[in-house]
């Protein structure tokens, strides 16, 4: 799943503050936001912005800058493989592209530098880039360039954090991987290395690889004749990655200044056809400043801290779009332990979350609208299922989700037989029940906003307070919630989605990062459904995610909480700039469309 | 003297080695490491594991310090795990750009400090000496990101005089164009800076100056009808300056050791930056690197400070 992460919401200033959906941290703290209408529809909300700027007769040239908001210089790992923040992958958005283009719900389609055919009966999946589409050098990109990134992934040597043990469903993969092979046997050259196409063998063909960031293949391609000399244990610190990159993208690296700016100027050979700017320069600004940076207008293109948008929302000559990210964030109960020897989630019987009448009881009890009312501008609003609206079909409409409700949660947990003794509910067994909160620190109202839970579940006699008395620093924070630290029964976090709606990775019995530990067999075999070959009928496939969808809802092992917007402030006479799923390239701006109006 | 030199510079060693020591477990004693951040629905875990296991994280801790011991001998850093770049690099990077920020600041500190301390000490108790006082009281109570944070608005974004962030402009050429960026990005972080570093520096100079004024060698100098300009600048003045100069030590060595609040406000990607920063993404070589190097500055600093004083105060001339 992971080629696209953090792109899809490529907006320039993927700073955390506002979302949750934190740059280097997929799981963050939760922040969360507003929307003042009660069921919080997604598509009804985004309606509030506009997804692009107008559209209008663009004038060739010009200059475009853009704030990077970022309190960290950028790494500058220019290289898809082996980057790892999604700053990066802002940075290197101009130059950058990917080989497909996708619909709006991130299906790939043919309108991309390259096509994709999947061949059922021979388990194999035919990559084509089609003629034209050339390095910023006016080299041709060719088959080796595809099936290099899959070596640079794979090769101890690299130290790629993006190999992944799916990718071991290609043939051979595995083999390359330990060593064992010098050449990725599944990957097949039919025209040699100089052909445009290559064909990848796999043990199995999966429903999820007409989608884009599915993580069964890759969709980039690295550029092989210029990386060749460079080895694979000094790829990632050597001059062609960090100084020098090379990409098919519409723009390419004029001057690096390194953690600080890059400036891009047009490739003369893009295959989509000549850039409209002149000339983009992307550099770093402390978040602190990011409401300056649009107010005064130092900057043409900045992202907007949804914290901050009191702030900003009536600067003039400005024209702000949006798009709602795939990404939510939640309330998680824990509810076992990873264990590692067997590599599997271990659910305890005996914990004390293992109730669900006692977890759709604090999911009821937690008034999100109010809270997004309260404290975010409107820019955030609840959602009730895990599945995003962005995924289209896959999304179910019918899920309720938890709205706001006392009666009802009192309702719940007396009938589980929390039965009020003094103060606070004990346990059905009588013991005395004081839930743990583990939730992270983060931007200024993430203080009360938890407060403010707290206080909503002790109206339903629930005692819940902070692991430790207080917010945990984001290090310590993940450091808990991966190793199953006691004193946490439930914690907020948040996750940023890949653009391939399967579950198994966030939620399966063998995935580490399904830390609510929960395990059942209604739940495995959901999950592995999704993903089965009757799910290659796009209708079974919807009806699985939708049985998944009221299962989680009814078992509440996970209460979604929020999404927000993620805003970009434009100069208004900025035009061709989408936030699309179809109007990018997989994430990537179309930049060469970008250009002022005439 | 070079005999305590040598002596000093020999009980240095088991100062570092304890330090050392101290730095590399405090910093794997802090929860989390350099991966658990980069954990999301697209990595693999069992890569990371595997990732962990090849960094030698899994190593027991004396293993793992040994190892970064004899690295250090070969003038090795490692590398960083989040820039994954050398240390050395990185650090060489960093250190050049806080070396010259500080040396402006520093330049500037002295020369409104000096001067201020000077005209408050010299006209003592009149409103020359009021004033500046109460800038010294201004400068004092202010913390300094307010005052960073409020001169970035003003001079940066509303009336747009001086660069919000970096070190250099993304559009500078040449070299007189680059040596230029750089200075401009400097100028307003170190005048900033300066501003409220002066305090020290004032209030040292001009009790100095007080004290002095009273003492029996300047009534003597008076007596024997010596200039009071002479007195002023060469018995007063000259004894003043004792207090300052016993800084001067750390004030060298400090000129690489940077600011973690004037470079993270103004994004200046310096060595007070990448020490934040390095904490923050638990980056243990670069943090442990930079540790070691500020234990060392701390040391040499006063080991020049002292050496200082005894050349030019004969008074503590060390046996």
């Amino acid at each position: 799943m992971y080629p696209r992460w953090g792109k899809q919401s490529m907006k320039l200033s993927k700073v955390l503050g506002s979302v949750g959906v934190v740059s280097a941290a997929a799981l963050a703290l939760v922040a969360c936001g507003k929307s003042g209408n009660s069921n919080g529809d997604a598509a009804k909300e985004a309606s509030k912005f506009p997804a692009a700027t107008p559209k209008k007769p663009v004038k060739r040239g010009g200059s475009v800058s853009i704030a990077l908001e970022t309190d960290t210089p950028f790494t500058g790992i220019f290289s898809d493989e082996l980057s790892t923040t999604a700053t990066d992958s802002s940075v290197a958005a101009p130059a950058e592209e990917s080989l497909f283009d996708t619909d709006d719900h991130y299906k790939i389609n043919d309108k991309g530098a390259a096509t994709m055919k999947l061949d059922r009966k021979a388990k194999t999946v035919t990559i084509t880039v089609k003629k034209g589409v050339k390095w910023s050098d006016g080299q041709q990109v060719n088959a080796k360039d595809l099936e290099y990134p899959y070596e640079i992934l794979a090769n101890k040597k690299t130290q790629a954090q993006r190999y992944d043990s799916t990718l071991e469903d290609i043939e051979g993969m595995k083999e390359y991987h330990e060593g064992k092979a010098k050449t990725i046997s599944g990957i097949e050259m039919p025209d040699g290395e100089k052909g445009r196409t290559i064909v990848i063998h796999f043990k199995e063909l999966k429903p999820g690889m007409y989608y884009s960031g599915n993580g069964y293949f890759w969709e980039s391609a690295a550029p092989y004749h210029y990386l060749k000399d460079v080895p694979f244990n000094k790829l990632q610190s050597s001059d062609e990655i960090r100084k020098r990159p090379l990409y098919f993208g519409p723009f390419k690296v004029q001057k690096l200044v390194r953690g600080q700016s890059v400036t891009y100027v047009p490739n003369k050979y893009y295959w989509r056809g000549k850039p409209k700017l002149d000339k983009i320069v992307i550099s770093v600004v402390n978040p602190n400043s990011a409401t300056q940076a649009i107010k005064s207008h130092k900057f043409d293109i900045a992202g907007v801290l949804n914290s901050q948008w009191e702030q900003v929302k009536d600067t003039k000559k400005i024209n702000f779009v949006a798009q709602v990210p795939l990404a939510y964030s939640y309330l998680g109960f824990k509810l076992g332990k990873w264990d590692a020897a067997k590599g599997e989630n271990v659910m305890d019987k005996n914990s004390k979350m293992n109730n669900k009448a006692l977890r759709q009881a604090i999911g009821y009890a937690m008034n999100l609208d109010a809270v997004n009312k309260r404290y975010n501008h409107g820019l955030s609003f609840r959602v009730n299922t895990l599945i995003p609206k962005g995924f289209g079909d896959y999304h179910d409409n019918s899920i309720k989700g938890f709205n706001y409700n006392l009666k009802k949660a009192s309702q719940l947990l007396d009938k589980a037989g929390y039965k009020k003794k003094g103060k606070w509910r004990v346990q059905p067994n009588g013991k005395p029940l004081n839930i743990k909160l583990l939730a992270a620190t983060g931007s200024a109202i993430q203080e009360p906003i938890i407060q403010n839970y707290i206080q909503q579940w002790k109206k339903i006699g629930l005692n819940v307070s902070l692991t430790g008395g207080r917010l945990a620093e984001q290090n310590s924070f993940f450091d808990k919630i991966q190793n199953d630290a006691k004193n946490v029964d439930m914690f907020m976090a948040a996750w940023s989605l890949a653009s391939e709606p399967s579950q198994g990775s966030m939620y399966g019995k063998t995935s580490p990062m399904n830390y609510e530990r929960f395990v059942t067999p209604e739940n495995t075999e959901l999950l592995e459904e999704m993903d089965s070959q009757k799910s290659f009928n796009h209708q079974y496939r919807v009806n699985v995610f939708h049985k998944w969808q009221k299962y989680m809802y009814d078992e509440a092992f996970v209460v979604p909480m929020n999404n927000s917007y993620s805003i970009t402030a434009l100069n208004n006479k900025i035009t061709g700039y989408s936030t699309k799923p179809s109007q990018n390239n997989n994430g990537h701006q179309l930049w060469y469309q970008v250009g002022y109006a005439k | 003297m070079w005999k305590t030199i040598l002596r000093r510079l020999l009980i240095m060693i088991p100062q570092l080695i304890i330090l050392s020591l101290l730095v590399f477990l405090l910093a794997k004693m802090m929860p989390g490491d350099p991966f658990s951040g980069s954990i999301n629905p697209n990595t693999d875990p069992k890569q990371i594991e595997a990732l962990r296991r090849a960094a030698g994280l899994y190593d027991p801790w004396y293993v793992q310090y040994f190892r970064w011991v004899g690295n250090l001998f070969h003038g090795d850093l490692g590398t960083s795990y989040i820039q994954h770049v050398p240390v050395t690099s990185l650090i060489a990077d960093r250190a050049s750009n806080t070396f010259w920020l500080s040396l402006l600041t520093t330049i500037l500190t002295y020369s409104i400090a000096i001067p201020l301390g000077i005209t408050s000490g010299r006209h003592q108790d009149q409103w020359q000496d009021t004033s500046v006082r109460i800038f010294n009281y201004i400068t004092l109570a202010t913390p300094g990101f307010v005052f960073y944070i409020l001169g970035l608005w003003l001079f940066g974004f509303t009336l747009g005089w001086f660069p919000i962030s970096g070190s250099v402009s993304a559009s500078a050429s040449g070299f007189w164009g680059v040596l230029g960026s750089r200075i401009y990005h400097m100028i307003l972080p170190a005048i900033l800076y300066a501003l409220i570093t002066t305090t020290g520096t004032v209030q040292y100079l001009r009790t100095g100056i007080v004290d002095n004024k009273v003492e029996d060698y300047v009534r003597t100098a008076r007596s024997k009808g010596v200039p009071e300009n002479i007195v002023f600048h060469k018995h007063i003045l000259r004894n003043s300056l004792l207090p300052i100069a016993a800084f001067l030590g750390n004030t060298i060595t400090g000129l690489l050791s940077g600011s973690m609040i004037i470079e993270s406000v103004f994004s200046y990607p310096g060595m007070g930056k990448l020490f934040l920063d390095s904490i923050g993404q638990r980056d243990y070589t670069t943090l442990t690197a930079l540790i070691l190097i500020f234990g060392i500055l701390t040391l040499i600093g006063n080991l020049l400070s002292d050496i200082i004083m005894s050349i030019i105060d004969p008074r503590i001339r060390i046996q």
